[in-house]
């Protein structure tokens, strides 16, 4: 199975080697991990690894999977859509609302030649300001929205395209 | 301590105990309207019981299952989930008090609490107004009135202006040399608050601030100062009654701050000297006098070596409140309806121990405290000795993206730092919470960390040692192999309910789209 963690884009590989009863083999990227897991009454568990116990809850969602292990939380995506889109060359092909919110600036035009970690967007939601950023290099292929506009979560902001394949710089398509 | 009961235990009737040192109080009001949200509400509902009201919750349409609103005795919706249209309604809000029968306004910490036209509401419709002036407030909230008191009244400030004009900040800017801080002139908390590196900066972060206090206050004026390079955050717990009296309960240090918000505070502050502290209380007093201050407030310093310069009064509740009132053995909401009834305030009991609270709040450290919503799927609160938690979660509760995101208040107390610290840790180690990104495991690692230990304090804390926090290695594979007995289970799958599309959603929907693994058999 591969996951991905939540605002993370490295890849994790991992799966169940083996289960018998509580004890549970994993293999997460190229190694090893025993675990026992001891369900508890309150809709949790005990894993215990390399001797240490850790409280653990889990769910599901449709699209991702929640866990919290002691007082961390945690979500993990199934890793496939990602994949799919750094096989194109672009680390995310939209840039969404992380939260509901208003948009505050909007920085950039279709056209524009981004690169990686550069500023796209600033939306305020709860009570800040949040500047989401290009994860690559990318061509802005459409603003969705204005400045001003109120937005959903997920909502998408930008629409990106892969940048063309010349590694040099170049300048905006957009006449200034 | 002396501790005095009004009321009645064996008929029922209602109780309440004086905690913090006062001389009398007449019942000028009996019913209390809750101008706020979220864990402050609900410890105000708390405190108000127990002094023996009847307690008014309002609400935002976002909110309608808060448990504030199932705390109170009676409960108004106001508005939208807009803050602007909802708890920062100032007509809304008086029409509530007056639909309810309330005859007091208790308005928190945030929202319209320093706002003095809601104050001067109050008053004109002949209702209570728990905390101070509206004439006090006014002159305290603008920081260049309340920098002009404190000149006045002989406390050091720091050197700075008002303007939102670039030519003029640039000049200051050259004056006292960059760094400089930009910050709203109005209200506190943080927000608006941008540290200027150099010139070139300048313009970009005076129009940020200035969109950002306009937004979270509704007044743009902005407060240009010199930036200290190294201070700590020590500010001094003050309550005065209208009777010309004001006592001081403490410092409490509040250096640990990430973009510029408070996340852990404590009290006493380590290492200040005895000497330093005397000198900090005469000169809060001294201003609270100067100002006629009522109710309770807070005079914030800066404290750079020997030296300590003025900040801002906060004319309200604090935050942070909690760890004054472990140490003093008071309650800090009953302290202030008392003197809102008229009561007296006197010197108290000596302070006991050391507390230290820290803030969980929805957000994610290791992306920048990015700010996060969700649902309570699971909750396990900590307890224990020396062991506080004010929070509003309760399992299915939401978090939205409509106000801020403080989940709750964790207090560890104890006779010394090191075992308010111990229980601080354990206790954060108890807590979980899933659904809802947070800081708690940041904190833990923070409280636990040999420089927190160590006491290192200043405003750049953070900056100095937990800017590049992650989660640690063995957490985040325990964290997997969970997440796999998670994807793994049989019954998750069969389960497989629909997203629920997001409208008129109800915490039974919300909890219905998740499983615990576990839970149902």
């Amino acid at each position: 199975m591969k996951l991905t963690r939540a605002g993370d884009p490295q890849e994790i590989n991992a799966e169940v080697i083996a289960r018998d009863g509580r004890r549970i083999r994993v293999r997460i990227g190229d190694r090893e991990i025993a675990a026992e897991f001891t369900p508890n009454t309150d809709g949790g568990g005990i894993l215990a690894i390399d001797g240490r116990r850790y409280p653990i809850f889990g769910a599901r969602r449709k699209d991702s999977i929640l866990v919290s292990v002691g007082p961390a939380s945690f979500e993990f995506k199934p890793a496939e859509a990602a994949t799919r889109r750094r096989a194109r060359g672009l680390a995310a092909a939209e840039i969404t609302a992380p939260m509901p919110g208003k948009v505050l600036k909007v920085l950039v035009h279709d056209g524009d030649l981004v690169e990686a970690g550069q500023p796209l967007v600033v939306i305020e939601a709860m009570k800040m300001e949040t500047t989401l950023a290009a994860e690559s290099a990318a061509v802005v292929k459409h603003v969705r929205v204005e400045e001003g506009q109120s937005v959903d979560h997920g909502a998408v902001l930008i629409e990106l395209s892969p940048p063309p394949a010349s590694s040099g710089r170049e300048s905006s398509p957009r006449d200034p | 301590m002396r501790v005095r009961v009004f009321g009645n235990y064996t008929t029922g009737a209602p109780v309440a105990i004086d905690c913090a040192s006062f001389v009398e109080s007449m019942a000028r009001f009996t019913k209390l309207l809750v101008a706020n949200r979220g864990e402050i509400a609900l410890r105000i509902i708390r405190s108000a019981r127990v002094f023996g009201l009847k307690t008014v919750a309002v609400y935002s349409a976002a909110d309608a299952n808060s448990a504030h609103v199932v705390a109170a005795d009676e409960a108004i919706l106001i508005g939208p989930a807009e803050a602007a249209k909802s708890y920062l309604n100032i007509a809304a809000i008086v029409d509530a008090t007056k639909q309810s029968g309330a005859d007091a306004i208790h308005p928190g910490y945030g929202f319209l609490s320093e706002r003095p036209e809601f104050a001067r509401a109050a008053a004109d419709a002949q209702i209570v107004f728990v905390g101070p002036r509206p004439d006090v407030m006014a002159a305290l909230g603008n920081k260049v009135a309340a920098r002009r008191i404190a000149v006045t009244a002989g406390v050091p400030v720091v050197p700075g202006i008002e303007t939102a004009e670039i030519s003029a900040a640039r000049d200051f800017a050259a004056q006292v040399n960059y760094p400089i801080l930009i910050k709203a002139a109005a209200g506190g908390g943080g927000r608006g608050m941008r540290v200027v590196a150099e010139a070139s900066q300048l313009e970009t972060a005076l129009e940020a601030a200035a969109r950002e206090a306009a937004a979270a206050f509704g007044d743009g004026r902005i407060f240009i100062e010199k930036y200290l390079a190294h201070p700590r955050h020590v500010e001094i717990q003050i309550l005065g009654d209208e009777h010309g009296s004001v006592i001081a309960l403490g410092e409490r240090d509040c250096s640990i701050q990430r973009r510029h918000q408070k996340i852990v505070e404590e009290s006493p502050a380590p290492g200040l000297s005895n000497a330093m502290r005397v000198k900090m209380i005469d000169a809060a007093l001294k201003l609270a006098r100067a100002a006629h201050y009522t109710n309770a407030g807070t005079v914030e310093f800066l404290v750079e070596g020997d030296n300590f310069y003025f900040l801002e009064v906060n004319a309200r509740l604090q935050v942070e409140h909690p760890v004054t009132e472990m140490r003093f053995g008071c309650d800090l909401v009953c302290d202030q309806l008392r003197i809102a009834s008229g009561g007296k305030v006197s010197e108290p009991a000596a302070p006991r121990g050391v507390a230290i609270e820290c803030r969980i709040n929805a957000e994610d450290p290791e992306h920048d405290f990015r700010p996060a919503t969700g649902t309570v799927l699971h909750l396990s609160v900590p307890s224990g000795p020396g062991v506080r938690f004010d929070s509003h979660l309760t399992r299915g509760a939401e978090v939205t993206p409509w106000y801020d995101g403080l989940l709750g208040k964790l207090i560890g107390y104890g006779a010394n730092r090191e075992e308010a610290r111990g229980r601080l840790v354990n206790a954060l180690g108890e807590l979980a919470l899933l659904g809802v990104t947070n800081n708690a495991a940041y904190l833990r690692d923070i409280i636990a960390s040999d420089q927190f230990r160590d006491a290192k304090l200043s405003t750049h804390f953070i900056d100095e040692f937990f800017s590049r926090w992650k989660i640690g290695q063995s957490e985040i594979d325990a964290a997997i192999v969970a997440a796999l007995i998670t994807a793994s289970n049989q019954q998750l799958e069969n389960a497989a309910l629909p997203q629920n599309s997001g409208k008129g959603r109800s915490p039974w929907d919300a909890l219905n789209n998740f499983e615990l693994w576990g839970s149902r058999r």
